[in-house]
């Protein structure tokens, strides 16, 4: 994995801390995501879709047996990544992931929301801060 | 300037002092942080209008109420509801009854204002121009006695129209489709709602910004949140931003519900 961005790892994982209100402002992320169904793996980054109002950060599992599934991480808005520090290819395409969050109300999604990403033991823009205390003062 | 510069104080009070426009009036433009406003009820932002002190509520749980929409915990009774406003707040589910921000359609000017990402104003002599980065939308107010046509349907965001009163703006905006909600918690409102949303630019930085809302329909009195805005810094510029570029996604698969405009189209 290559950060390439001219801050510390350090500054941008408090700074992530920063994100969740421009995670949330858009729609409601609580009405989306539910906090009673937390999920944790590691997994291989395919492909991350760097748009308004979330980046998703798409993240490969395996099973033991080899099948495949493929989770969509929600993120913070590109703008407010932008200004962090972070840019659209912090994570590329095969870089190991760590995946903490919680799953869609929607059996049927793979989308993770809440979400914090982790590689090398460091956060990468993750989702997750206090409601409305993020952005709160971008 | 030379006296300025002679004297320490001086200088800087001149430089935090709030630029004005040719006419005199305090010019409000700038590149703007709005503090991020997910919930308007939030304890100890309820105020009276009048005397800007926190209004009392109540404050118990909703037993019978949708989950929250926004942050942790259940609804409560939080603002001062008719039964009309209860009735729509306990029963706000964009998960199952549609999403209409997720699916990208207006927020509305309360939560515009409310929103995370920014705004940029530009002031003229006859006008200012609210440029939202949230979704690229934009709001015009017309200042100098232009009026708008009586007969304009009603709108997402409504018609505003602003005076001048001092050194404050004060804009007063009617004329909503009743389709939004104040913010992303879900607070109601009715087509009766009328906002004024004062501006005063107290220092080069700050911007004093406070909403009072007025909605007979919804709540039993008015009630009003009091912020402060301060400016970016010249580097950071307002930035496009299209809702529509991964919602598609998530409406086509089922992760947002779509919103649908409600078949009895009389504020219900």
């Amino acid at each position: 994995m290559r950060i390439d961005v001219g801050i510390s790892v350090r500054a941008m994982s408090l700074l992530s801390l920063w994100i969740a209100g421009a995670a949330q402002a858009h729609h409601s992320v609580a009405a989306e995501f539910d906090p009673n169904k937390p999920t944790s793996f590691t997994g291989t980054v395919q492909k991350v879709m760097w748009m308004n109002p979330h980046i998703y950060t798409y993240v490969e599992v395996k099973s033991a047996e080899g099948a495949s599934v493929v989770y969509r991480i929600e993120g913070g808005s590109p703008n407010a990544l932008y200004r962090q520090g972070w840019r659209k290819d912090t994570l590329k395409a095969g870089d190991v992931v760590m995946v903490t969050g919680n799953r869609a109300k929607n059996p049927e999604s793979l989308n993770i929301g809440q979400a914090t990403i982790a590689a090398d033991g460091k956060k990468i823009f993750t989702g997750v801060g206090p409601a409305g205390v993020a952005a709160a003062e971008p | 300037m030379l006296l300025a510069l002679l004297l320490p104080g001086t200088l800087i009070a001149a430089e935090s002092a709030p630029p004005r426009m040719a006419n005199g009036r305090p010019d409000l433009s700038g590149h703007w942080a709005n503090p991020y406003t997910p919930d308007m009820a939030a304890k100890g932002s309820v105020l009276d209008p009048q005397t800007l002190k926190p209004l009392q509520m109540p404050r118990t749980e909703l037993k019978d109420a949708k989950s929250a929409a926004s942050g942790p915990g259940a609804r409560t009774l939080d603002l001062p509801y008719t039964d009309w406003g209860l009735k729509r707040w306990k029963s706000y589910d964009p998960v199952h009854d549609g999403d209409y921000a997720g699916s990208c359609l207006p927020f509305g000017l309360s939560r515009n204002m409310n929103s995370p990402h920014g705004l940029q104003i530009v002031q003229g002599a006859d006008a200012v121009a609210f440029l939202f980065e949230q979704n690229t939308w934009f709001h015009w107010v017309p200042t100098s006695g232009q009026k708008w046509p009586t007969d304009l349907p009603p709108s997402w965001n409504g018609q505003s129209i602003g005076h001048w009163e001092g050194d404050t703006l004060v804009i007063e905006t009617s004329g909503f489709n009743g389709y939004t909600r104040l913010d992303t918690a879900g607070h109601p409102h009715s087509r009766q709602l009328k906002l004024t949303n004062r501006f005063t630019r107290l220092d080069a930085s700050t911007l004093q910004h406070s909403v009072t809302v007025h909605d007979p329909r919804a709540y039993t009195r008015d009630w009003t949140n009091l912020r402060t805005w301060r400016i970016k810094p010249p580097a950071d510029m307002i930035m496009e931003y299209s809702c529509e570029e991964s919602s598609l996604e998530n409406l086509f698969n089922g992760t947002i519900k779509p919103w649908k405009p409600p078949e009895n189209d009389d504020e219900d």
